[in-house]
């Protein structure tokens, strides 16, 4: 009875990409690429329909997109679609960062053209899956699917030890759904196996606060016990002390515009989790276990801000970084006010331009030099004197750095900002801690910014060429989003506030 | 005069105009762009000059203008958040618009002249727009969250700055070292932000000071490590030590003397005129708070020992700007004093008294510099000759810091100590500070002279660098902005009265447009904010006007007529004092360096290991940098990056494959042995399935990956039919 609406049209839109790919022969590289592009750029069109067309003062489900078909009717399964203030912004940041991901990898790729644009866009297809399914058991099958094409594009196109990443990676997370599993399995029956046993809208709102269950003779609260799987299921992804360790080796392994992919969308997902499932089918739990949110995300902060200081290589840094400031979103998460809520949200989506930038131009200086120390094993410089060398580089690189560093007047610092002031009102030793966190992820981004592009040419750097007209092509958007949404971020609070303030009073509630 | 959008903005947004158009032409016309930033911050100061005169012309206590706008909301169903932005003028933004863009445009003259062979002289004159429209934005904000922004924004132009010549090592670290020590100041800032806000609901000024009056911070507290803290104590002393951090206060001092690796116009700008005097404008703006918090002797400390420490290290130094950067600190920490002792006015007023002199002596050092290519003291001499205009711009200026009377320095500072003298006189407790800024004066005027003397006077010390200094000529860019400045060290421009309701007095308190103008927001003008209405942009002006006249405020300040005597008369013998202090400061430069009857390197060699102190600037960077950075920060990090790596990853997690292998042997044998049971088969099954997949981690084959996304295609298009 559906025709394919706007949801499915964006959903979609990547598999017919991957289609075209796949019937082009191998040889026409350029046709693949160009094909590829235009179809991200259309899907990126079709998010900004989509934006144009969200009705910002609904807080639920946009009943306008909804798409509800059944899929195994045996099962209760339903291909469920649906779009909210939440999920938006996510996707037109997927949207967005596969478009400049292709472009920057229209040179940096340079073997099994073919497979590797048919799996980005077949990655893409599963990331928007994610951000869109309304049916639990949809949203695990996009979650699990989404491996694959990330297991082969990091184990196949990786640095040098990519086999062992790749695995890691596929592993760690599998590890975590597999707890995921387990709680939707447990939600389908103990909701009695009805028709809106994996809907998550009817799942949400706090039904199963008086559950219990018996495992190994113990009464255990069933909501505490799912929340707790869940959790892990999605900290794994965000990451989460202490499931971080898959990051740092995946991200130095994968090509760029994986990195950029996996900092930028993937971990998100675990936090798109937490506001999707997590809280509002266990809003009890979420409360009761919210100091304890709080202080992992406190030690995500410090802890990856500390670890990404220690580092000699440049992309393990901002990979470190990414930890921290993911902590921040944990934090505004464990807040559960408005303030900070939005702060997350705001993060996530401001940290996806902002470590987007970073790991593109971590990217393009690969590209020059083969290799990524700021100090080299022997001791001696990895670059230096960047700054004179590479003037347009360095002002691009400025701006990303500031940025991920929360910079007032760029993206990031209105959403620390507005985490902290969340945090403040519920965890004000947390929040003092955490303040430290600012202090060290200044020092440990300027303090590679001053050995790899301050002082005295090093005659390696010479060698190098500025940045192609291309390559300042595709970071063009985001030295745009990372200030404007600085100066301006209503565009996007906009787009939340309502959902948000929905979901803030449904934890307020408990 | 209406105040809209259109007479005020322009301030801040010409100068931000002139930085983005710049940065994006001045590589092909640098010319074009440094005529554009020059003329951009010269409207805005006409502009200034107009807000300026219309409130001379109001001449009212409580006369302001402040306008907000929504920045963002997130205001939805139940919940109510909203972020305004706004401006807020009152006598004390007029006065700082004034000068900071004042300074600002003669500093953009002078440095068209000073850095024109320079390689990168238009980008010197894009961070400078980019600065100038932040500290414009800073002075005009209503809020302490732009006031925040506009703050880091400063901090981010004087990293800029300082690291401008970025081919050298030095110009690095010290760019990372004065962000990172600001940082440490802004960060508690944020948290001083965060608490007031959480209790007030917004961080704007005029709220603030509303909730102060009204008492809503009585018995706040909030528990932070364990520890119950009061939040108006919290807030104050974070705020605080923004403005430690900002405006180089002990123990964060440490950055403005590497900032000297910056161009020395920005030197002038950013490191002695206008950025480190706004965290002397923060506290100013936050007093009543310090006030409720008691955290005046606190901070009346800091600035004593700030103003002295800096004056005894500034007394060894033989680079010129390091001289000017010590006394930077120290002249920072009488205006911290100032607010300490509640001499609220006469802090403010140095200062404004303070950027337009140490701006001048800033531009006149580097018109020494420019013509000598030389920072070094000991080999300067007898330059007098050579640059006439420069010495004499610096002569004023110097009298003006060292407190001489009739020049500005004098002026404020006179005043401060006179308060400091007046409180150390009924509480023991202030007598430290009241000495360390007696003694500190007395340094100032010491080593001003002993750095005019050896740079100006005697015999050249190295001829050939005096031979080949050039002659200096009347010039619109180069000396005629040192000389507008020095002409405005004159004290009749601070303590006199332009609009015939005063009386000017040499020392008198309060006869003066300055003091007029400028009040400490004690109790009664807080119950007066509380009448502060703001309005919405766009709207018809209306005027707030409120007089508080002279009795009134005697009254405010509950002096009776004899009192009111007394502490004229501690003001007066403050003033005696002042005078003996710098002029006996300055007989000894000249007894030291001009007559050579007093020889410094007795005193070096007898003081040997307090000079050496002093060489190693009391050893608060290799504190920071040896110590804990180097030895503490960086090997624990490491460490923790280790363990991370090499033993929580190593062991904890792949740990795990171990465990799994040692299963899959166990299961092998047990399915290999015992053939029964479906749960060894099930582990069997999996542990296999999991080997699988470790092993067919090979790029070579593609195909068979394709099979697994083909099944998954299959899926999805089934589901298409369904």
């Amino acid at each position: 009875m559906h025709g394919l609406d706007l949801l499915s049209w964006i959903l979609w839109m990547p598999i017919i990409g991957v289609l075209g790919v796949l019937l082009m022969p191998k040889e026409k590289t350029t046709a693949m690429k160009t094909w590829a592009l235009i179809n991200t750029i259309i899907t990126f069109a079709l998010t900004l329909v989509l934006y144009s067309k969200f009705d910002t003062t609904v807080s639920g489900m946009q009943q306008a997109f909804n798409v509800r078909i059944p899929w195994i009717p045996q099962f209760h399964i339903y291909y469920a679609l649906g779009v909210d203030g939440i999920s938006l912004p996510m996707i037109l940041l997927t949207g967005l960062l596969f478009m400049l991901c292709i472009l920057s990898s229209w040179t940096q790729i340079k073997k099994s053209i073919k497979a590797y644009f048919a799996l980005l866009l077949l990655l893409q297809s599963t990331v928007f899956g994610v951000f869109m399914s309304m049916d639990f058991f949809l949203f695990y099958v996009y979650w699990e699917v989404m491996l694959i094409p990330m297991f082969f594009l990091i184990g196949v196109w990786g640095g040098e030890n990519r086999e062992y990443a790749a695995v890691k990676f596929f592993l760690y997370t599998f590890f975590g759904s597999i707890l995921m599993l387990v709680g939707i399995v447990a939600l389908y029956f103990v909701t009695g196996q009805t028709d809106s046993s994996f809907d998550i809208l009817a799942l949400s709102g706090g039904k199963f606060t008086t559950q219990t269950l018996t495992l190994f003779g113990q009464t255990l609260s069933f909501s505490k016990l799912f929340f707790v799987f869940m959790f892990i299921g999605f900290a794994v992804k965000v990451p989460v002390f202490p499931f971080h360790t898959w990051l740092p080796h995946a991200h130095v392994q994968a090509p760029t515009a994986i990195s950029v992919i996996l900092a930028g969308v993937l971990l998100k997902m675990g936090t798109y989790g937490f506001l999707r499932i997590a809280f509002p089918i266990f809003p009890d739990s979420a409360k009761y276990f919210a100091t304890a949110i709080a202080w992992l995300g406190l030690i995500n902060v410090i802890y990856g801000a500390l670890c990404a200081m220690a580092q000699t290589d440049v992309k393990k840094l901002i990979a470190y970084s990414s930890v921290s400031h993911m902590g921040f979103v944990m934090l505004g998460l464990a807040a559960m006010t408005v303030q900070g809520m939005n702060g997350a949200v705001l993060q996530m989506f401001n940290h996806g331009t902002s470590t987007a930038m970073m790991f593109f131009m971590i990217g393009i200086l690969y590209e020059r030099s083969h290799h990524r120390w700021i100090v080299k094993p022997d001791g001696s410089r990895g670059y230096g004197g960047l700054y004179t060398a590479l003037p347009v580089y360095s002002i691009i690189f400025i701006i990303g750095m500031f940025a991920s560093m929360g910079l007032p007047g760029m993206s990031g610092f209105i959403s620390e900002a507005l985490i902290f002031l969340g945090i403040y009102q519920r965890f004000s030793t947390i929040t003092v801690l955490a303040l430290f966190g600012l202090l060290i992820g200044a020092a440990y981004l300027l303090w590679m910014f001053k050995r790899m592009f301050f002082g005295e040419v090093n005659p390696e750097v010479k060698e190098y060429s500025d940045m192609t007209k291309l390559e300042v092509l595709y970071m063009a958007p985001l030295c745009v989003a990372v200030i404007l949404f600085g100066i301006w971020p209503s565009p996007i609070l906009n787009m939340m506030k309502a959902s948000v303030g929905q979901l803030v009073s449904l934890l307020a509630t408990f | 005069m209406d105040y809209t959008l259109s007479t005020v903005a322009p301030i801040v947004l010409l100068p931000f105009f002139a930085f983005v158009i710049n940065a994006f032409i001045v590589k092909k016309f640098t010319n074009i762009a440094v005529a554009i930033s020059t003329g951009a911050i010269f409207i805005s100061f006409l502009f200034a000059l107009r807000i300026f005169a219309d409130f001379m012309n109001v001449y009212s206590v409580g006369y302001h203008i402040h306008k907000t706008f929504d920045w963002f909301n997130l205001s939805a169903g139940p919940h109510n958040f909203n972020v305004k932005m706004g401006i807020y003028i009152d006598n004390m933004t007029a006065v700082m618009l004034l000068m900071v863009t004042a300074a600002a445009t003669l500093i953009h003259v002078f440095s068209t002249w000073y850095m024109h062979d320079d390689p990168r002289f238009g980008r010197f004159f894009v961070y400078l727009s980019l600065f100038t429209s932040a500290m414009l934005g800073l002075v005009l904000s209503d809020n302490l969250l732009s006031v925040f922004i506009f703050w880091e924004l400063m901090g981010f132009c004087s990293y800029s700055l300082i690291g401008f010549y970025y081919e050298k090592e030095g110009a690095g670290n010290a760019s990372m070292k004065a962000f990172m020590t600001t940082r440490v100041g802004d960060v508690f800032f944020l948290l001083g932000i965060l608490a007031l806000w959480s209790v007030v609901g917004s961080v704007q000024f005029t709220d603030i000071y509303n909730a102060i009056a009204a008492g809503k911070f009585a018995g706040l507290s909030i528990n932070v490590l364990g520890l119950s803290l009061s939040v108006a104590g919290i807030a104050a002393f974070s705020i605080f030590m923004g403005t430690m951090g900002k405006s180089a206060q002990v123990p964060l001092q440490v950055w403005l003397p590497d900032a000297m690796w910056g161009p020395t116009p920005c030197s002038a700008l950013i490191h002695a005129a206008t950025m480190v005097a706004a965290g002397v404008y923060l506290s100013l703006r936050m007093y009543p708070l310090m006030e409720l918090a008691q955290l005046t002797t606190f901070i009346a400390y800091i600035g004593g020992i700030t103003a002295f420490g800096a004056a005894t290290i500034a007394l060894v130094q033989t680079d010129i700007k390091a001289v000017l950067a010590y006394s930077t600190i120290s002249q920072l920490g009488y205006m911290v004093i100032g607010i300490g002792v509640g001499s609220y006015n006469a802090s403010f007023m140095h200062l404004i008294t303070h950027a337009v002199f140490k701006a001048c002596l800033f531009l006149s050092a580097g018109s020494v510099i420019h013509s000598i290519h030389c920072q070094e003291m000991p080999q300067m001499g007898g330059l007098r000759k050579k640059l006439p205009y420069t010495f004499f711009a610096m002569l004023l200026c110097c009298f003006a810091i060292a407190g001489v009377p009739f020049f500005s320095g004098f002026v404020s500072k006179d005043r401060i100590l006179g308060d400091a003298l007046l409180l150390a006189l009924s509480n023991p407790v202030y007598i430290p500070v009241a000495l360390l800024g007696f003694g500190g004066a007395f340094l100032t005027a010491f080593y001003m002279f002993r750095m005019l003397f050896l740079t100006f006077f005697g015999a050249p010390r190295d001829h050939h660098i005096y031979d080949h200094a050039h002659d200096e000529h009347l010039h619109w860019n180069s000396n005629i902005p040192l000389l507008i400045l020095s002409v405005f060290t004159l004290g009749l421009f601070y303590s006199g009265s332009f609009t015939g309701q005063g009386e000017v007095n040499l020392f008198g308190q309060r006869n003066e447009w300055f003091s007029t103008l400028i009040h400490k927001p004690d109790a009664q003008s807080l119950h007066h904010f509380a009448e502060y209405k703001s309005e919405e942009f766009g709207r018809v002006d209306t005027r707030d006007k409120l007089e508080l006249p002279k009795a009134q405020y005697d009254a405010s300040h509950g002096l009776s007529e004899h009192e009111a005597h007394h502490v004229h008369q501690v003001h007066q013998i403050g003033a005696l004092l002042s005078i003996i202090i710098a002029f006996s400061g300055i007989f000894l430069a000249y007894l030291m360096y001009i007559k050579k009857t007093v020889n410094p390197g007795w005193w070096t060699g007898t003081f040997a290991g307090w000079t050496k102190a002093l060489k190693n600037r009391y050893y608060f960077d290799d504190l920071y940098v040896g110590k804990i950075i180097q030895r503490g920060l960086i090997p624990f990090n490491d460490m923790l990056a280790k363990f991370d790596m090499n033993f929580y990853d190593k062991y904890a997690i792949d740990g795990w494959a171990t465990v799994n292998r040692v299963a899959y042997t166990i299961a092998r044998w047990f399915d290999n042995t015992i053939i029964d049971s479906g749960m060894v088969d099930g582990t069997g099954l999996s542990v296999r399935g999991m080997n699988f997949v470790l092993r067919s981690v090979q790029s070579g084959k593609i195909q068979m990956y394709f099979i697994v996304i083909v099944v998954v295609l299959a899926g999805y298009i089934w589901t298409l039919n369904y």
